[in-house]
């Protein structure tokens, strides 16, 4: 959600153009919201990231972040999998569905807050969107806590404590979390 | 003969003797019951009753849990914190919220239920319960509610309970006005790009904006909203507001406490005043902490969920804090941390039976504490004075979130 006041809209942009850099890189606004919207209608950019490319990485960026530091990027029913660098609830990997996939019986949410994390198999930084799998109560299989980046609910667009199930089609039910990439932020 | 001597008897050599032997328990068992009854009164026939609760006293409290486990079914707990005695509960569904008239008379809680379990017309309801009969004595439809974790400044009322303030997200900012009188939502004020509700005086409240403002709404005597602004006085994204900060309504005083340590004293108003920030970790003695720009510095932080709590009278700032990294904000804290609010001073530090993502505190002068156990659900009564366990619920709740005590308004 994005405040809807000009006046607001215009101190926001301003006030929020380093946290948008931390979160994006050289990625502008307007880049993340054409890429998750590209996310949304399921354009398959994801398979073309990236994701192994350690070898012929130079000079690896170092990550920004403590969590980042201590990530992993083979075990995903693990709370320190990289791209759950600031995931709070129940992990959908665990619960029947996968990183970026719902469980049957449930169903994804369109809208999300976007995090950025460091992958430590590529040394780069991706965009994470964090999307809520609704219609069914907490799933409760493997709960996580992460909070890189986590910004309070009058920040909405980086909290991760309000339950993303706007428009789902079903209840507002939180089940589980995903964590989709939608982009390279570095 | 006593059924101790009963095995020297009963050695079994053979039938007969055993069965002897059964006999011979069978009378004594007998005789045993005998006895017994004769010490008991003889009960009466019984009429099945409800009780109602005492008076609240300053230490009688509301438990809120989440139960993240199966978030459908929250509740909150009454609990006289004396005893550490389970008094009653009512449900709170769904990521609700439930603040408490001044008089501790009444509490509301806002939730969400839907038709049919998971399914079916999403009900957001305010229900008032008398505090003694825990009755509902009021129970509206509200146009829409914020669904997200519990905080308390989601959920307020005015200084003389004529309002209760409901923060909704659907997915607009805004804050709905409940009349108490006629139970009816009055108005929706918007409040764009800004969040939660610190309640001040008998009419108006502010709210933590995303670029870094208060908004500070005045409803006038037609009940229409008028909005003024705060200068910017904090960077959300290098070194956010903590939402449960603690305020007090009748005076507007509010305690803004940032991710790092810093400390906005603030009063509230259609003017409202942002004072200089004094820090948490100098009052200690130690240097501040450092913002989101140097982000792997271990010190001491605040943290948690429910992470301070206020004690008006005595002036005390209590904080819940743990070492680690920025962007630790959610830890749960190992100590909580007394501060003097007129020197900026920290006072007493009181290491916790277990780290607790919530703290809360009485109003009196003998004022008790309160932590939990998140893995456990245990509920922590502590002496706020000295930080010595009182009393101990053992999983009183799935996922004790905050307390509500009288007068902390």
């Amino acid at each position: 959600m994005l405040p809807s006041d000009n006046k607001q809209g215009s101190l926001l942009d301003r006030l929020t153009e380093s946290v948008v850099r931390r979160i994006a890189g050289r990625t502008s606004r307007r880049d993340v919201l054409t890429k998750l919207g590209g996310a949304v209608a399921a354009v398959p950019t994801f398979m073309l990231l990236p994701v192994s490319r350690a070898g012929a990485a130079t000079a690896k960026p170092k990550a920004m972040t403590p969590f980042g530091a201590k990530a992993q990027a083979k075990d995903e029913l693990a709370c320190d999998y990289w791209r759950y660098c600031a995931i709070d609830g129940n992990l959908c990997s665990a619960c029947g569905g996968g990183v970026h996939t719902c469980p049957p019986g449930t169903a994804p949410s369109p809208t999300s807050w976007i995090g950025s994390c460091y992958n430590p198999q590529d040394g780069a930084s991706y965009m994470i969107a964090y999307r809520d799998c609704c219609g069914q109560d907490s799933c409760n299989e493997v709960t996580c806590l992460n909070t890189d980046g986590d910004q309070p609910t009058y920040r909405p667009m980086a909290n991760n404590d309000i339950i993303w199930c706007f428009g789902t089609g079903t209840s507002e039910m939180y089940n589980c979390s995903t964590a989709a990439v939608v982009g390279k932020a570095s | 003969m006593s059924l101790m001597t009963l095995p020297h008897l009963c050695n079994p050599k053979g039938r007969r003797t055993a069965f002897l032997c059964s006999l011979l328990t069978g009378v004594a068992l007998l005789a045993a019951t005998a006895t017994a009854r004769a010490d008991e009164p003889i009960l009466q026939t019984e009429q099945s009753d409800v009780t109602t609760l005492a008076p609240w006293s300053p230490h009688t409290i509301l438990v809120v849990d989440a139960v993240y486990q199966h978030n459908k079914d929250g509740r909150a707990y009454v609990i006289d914190a004396d005893k550490g005695r389970l008094m009653g509960m009512v449900q709170a569904a769904y990521n609700a919220n439930v603040t408490l008239t001044p008089d501790a008379s009444h509490f509301y809680v806002g939730e969400t239920t839907w038709e049919r379990g998971n399914r079916g017309e999403r009900n957001d309801l305010l229900a008032e319960y008398d505090a003694r009969t825990l009755k509902i004595t009021a129970d509206e439809k509200l146009p829409s509610r914020a669904l997200v974790t519990p905080k308390r400044n989601d959920l307020a009322i005015s200084a003389d309970a004529s309002r209760v303030y409901v923060y909704q997200m659907s997915p607009g900012s805004g804050v709905e006005v409940v009349d108490t009188a006629t139970h009816k939502v009055t108005q929706t004020v918007d409040v764009p790009g800004c969040a939660l509700i610190y309640p001040w005086g008998n009419s108006g409240f502010s709210s933590l904006c995303a670029d870094g403002t208060l908004a500070n709404v005045s409803l006038g005597a037609d009940g229409k909203p008028s909005m003024t602004h705060s200068a910017p006085f904090f960077e959300p994204d290098h070194d956010g507001i903590f939402e449960q900060s603690p305020s007090v309504t009748k005076d507007g005083k509010a305690w803004f406490i940032s991710y790092t340590g810093k400390v906005y004293p603030t009063t509230l108003g259609v003017n409202a005043t942002v004072e200089k920030p004094w820090s948490l970790q100098e009052g200690a003695g130690m240097k501040a902490a450092p913002d989101s720009a140097k982000p792997f510095e271990v010190t001491w932080r605040p943290g948690g969920w429910q992470m301070s709590a206020l004690h008006k009278s005595r002036h005390e700032l209590y904080v819940l804090m743990h070492k680690g990294t920025f962007w630790t904000h959610k830890d749960a804290g190992s100590e909580v941390w007394v501060y003097d609010t007129e020197t900026h001073k920290r006072v007493r530090r009181m290491v916790l039976p277990v780290a607790s993502p919530m703290v809360g505190v009485t109003q009196d002068d003998n004022p008790l504490m309160f932590a939990t156990d998140e893995e456990t659900g245990d509920f922590f009564m502590l002496d706020a004075k000295s930080g010595k366990l009182l009393h101990k619920m053992k999983a009183l709740g799935g996922a004790l979130i905050f307390t509500v005590a009288p007068g902390e308004g």
